[in-house]
C-alpha cells in the first residue's frame, strides 16, 4: 500500500505523539489520555471480536448447510469459540470501566 | 438510579454492615477483603437459593403423586404445564447435552447434579436483574467467584478421580524435555478459569444493567422494555456458557477417554 499519502498519515500520527510535552506545559491533563485509550481500546477490540465471531459462526454455518443433521453437533463447538472471544472483548470493556474513574 | 436493590431495606445491607458484623467473628485468614458495595447479592443469592429449592421441592412432589398412582403415570410426562413438566424438560435436555460432550453417560450422570445446579442458579440469578427494583447477585464478582471455585473443584476433583496421577502427567505435555515449558503455561490456564467464568457473568450483568439504567434515564418506560428482551436472552446465554464451560472443563480433565 505504497501511497503518497501513506506519509503524510505517518507524519501526522508523529506529531501527535511527539507533541505532548507541548500541551503538558499549558495544563494538559494526562488523565484525558485515560479516556482516549479506554474508547479507543474498546473499538479495537470489537473489531478484532467481530472478524474472529464472524469467521467461526461462518465456518460453523458452511458446516452446517453441508450437513443440516449435525446441526446439534456442530452448534456447542461453534458456541464454545464464540464465548472465549466474547470474553476478551468483555475484559477490554471492564477494563475500560475500571480505568474511568482516573479521568482527571 | 440503576443501582437500587429490595434487599436494601433489610436493615444493615445497604453499606455492607452485616458483611463486617459476621467478618469480626471470623478469624483473621478467613477474611479476604469486605466487599460491602455489593453487599446486597449476598442476602440476593440467599433468595434465589431459597427459589431454586422451592422449584425442586414442587416439582418432586409432582413427580412422587404421580409415582403414588401407579401403572403408566409414573412413566408417562405429566399433561400440561407443571412445575415437574418443565425439570423434567430442563434436566433432560441438560443431562444429553452433558452426556454429548463428555461422550460417556456415567461421567454425566455423576457430576450432573453439578451441571443443573449451576445453570439453574445462574439463570434464576441473572432473570432476578431484570425485575424492577432488583439487582441481580450475579452481578458482583464475589458471589460469582464462589460457584466458580465450586466448579473448580468439581472439575479438579473429576480428574483426579477418574485418572488419577495422569491427571497431573496430563498437563505436563506430550513429551517429557518440553514439561519445563508446556507446565508453568497449563497451570495458569487452569488456575484463571474460575476467574475468567466469574469476570464474563459479571461483566455480562453490570454492563446490561447498566443499559437498563440508562435507557431509563432517556425515555422512562418504553426503552427499557427493549432491553428487557436483550436482557433476558444475555441471561439464557450466560447461563447456558456456564454451564457449558463447566461441562467442557470436566470433559478436558477426564480426558475424552483416550488416556486408557
Amino acid at each position: 500500500m505504497k501511497s503518497k499519502y501513506l506519509s503524510v498519515a505517518l507524519a501526522m500520527v508523529a506529531l501527535f505523539l511527539v507533541s505532548n510535552p507541548a500541551f503538558a506545559a499549558d495544563g494538559f491533563e494526562t488523565g484525558a489520555g485515560i479516556g482516549l485509550g479506554a474508547g479507543i481500546g474498546m473499538g479495537l477490540a470489537a473489531l478484532g471480536c467481530g472478524m474472529g465471531q464472524g469467521r467461526a459462526a461462518a465456518s460453523a454455518l458452511e458446516g452446517i448447510a453441508r450437513n443440516p443433521q449435525a446441526a446439534g453437533k456442530i452448534q456447542t463447538p461453534m458456541l464454545i469459540g464464540l464465548v472465549f472471544m466474547e470474553t476478551l472483548v468483555l475484559f477490554t470493556f471492564g477494563f475500560g470501566f475500571l480505568m474511568l474513574g482516573n479521568l482527571g | 438510579m440503576y443501582n437500587y436493590s429490595w434487599f436494601w431495606l433489610i436493615p444493615g445491607v445497604e453499606h455492607g454492615e452485616f458483611l463486617e458484623a459476621i467478618h469480626e467473628h471470623l478469624p483473621a485468614w478467613a477474611v479476604v477483603h469486605a466487599e460491602t458495595a455489593s453487599a446486597h447479592a449476598v442476602p440476593a443469592a440467599w433468595a434465589v437459593v431459597l427459589i431454586c429449592c422451592l422449584f425442586a421441592f414442587v416439582a418432586r412432589a409432582g413427580l412422587n403423586s404421580a409415582r403414588a398412582k401407579g401403572g403408566i403415570e409414573q412413566y408417562v410426562p405429566a399433561a400440561g404445564f407443571s412445575p415437574r413438566n418443565m425439570m423434567e424438560i430442563l434436566l433432560g435436555a441438560i443431562w444429553n447435552f452433558a452426556a454429548e460432550t463428555l461422550n460417556s453417560r456415567d461421567v454425566a450422570t455423576r457430576y450432573f447434579p453439578v451441571f443443573a445446579a449451576v445453570f439453574i442458579y445462574v439463570l434464576i440469578s441473572n432473570l432476578m436483574g431484570l425485575v424492577p427494583g432488583f439487582l441481580p447477585p450475579t452481578g458482583s464478582v464475589s458471589t460469582n467467584f464462589a460457584v466458580a471455585l465450586v466448579v473448580f473443584l468439581v472439575f479438579n476433583w473429576a480428574g483426579f478421580k477418574e485418572a488419577g496421577f495422569g491427571y497431573v502427567k496430563h498437563m505436563a505435555g506430550p513429551v517429557w524435555w518440553l514439561a519445563f515449558f508446556i507446565f508453568p503455561v497449563e497451570l495458569f490456564s487452569m488456575l484463571i478459569r474460575p476467574l475468567t467464568l466469574a469476570v464474563r457473568l459479571y461483566i455480562n450483568m453490570f454492563a446490561d444493567h447498566l443499559l437498563l439504567g440508562v435507557s431509563t434515564e432517556m425515555i422512562a418506560y418504553v426503552l427499557p422494555a427493549a432491553f428487557v428482551g436483550l436482557g433476558s436472552f444475555v441471561s439464557f446465554v450466560q447461563a447456558f456458557v456456564f454451564m457449558l464451560l463447566t461441562v467442557v472443563y470436566v470433559t478436558l480433565s477426564v480426558g475424552d477417554g483416550d488416556h486408557h
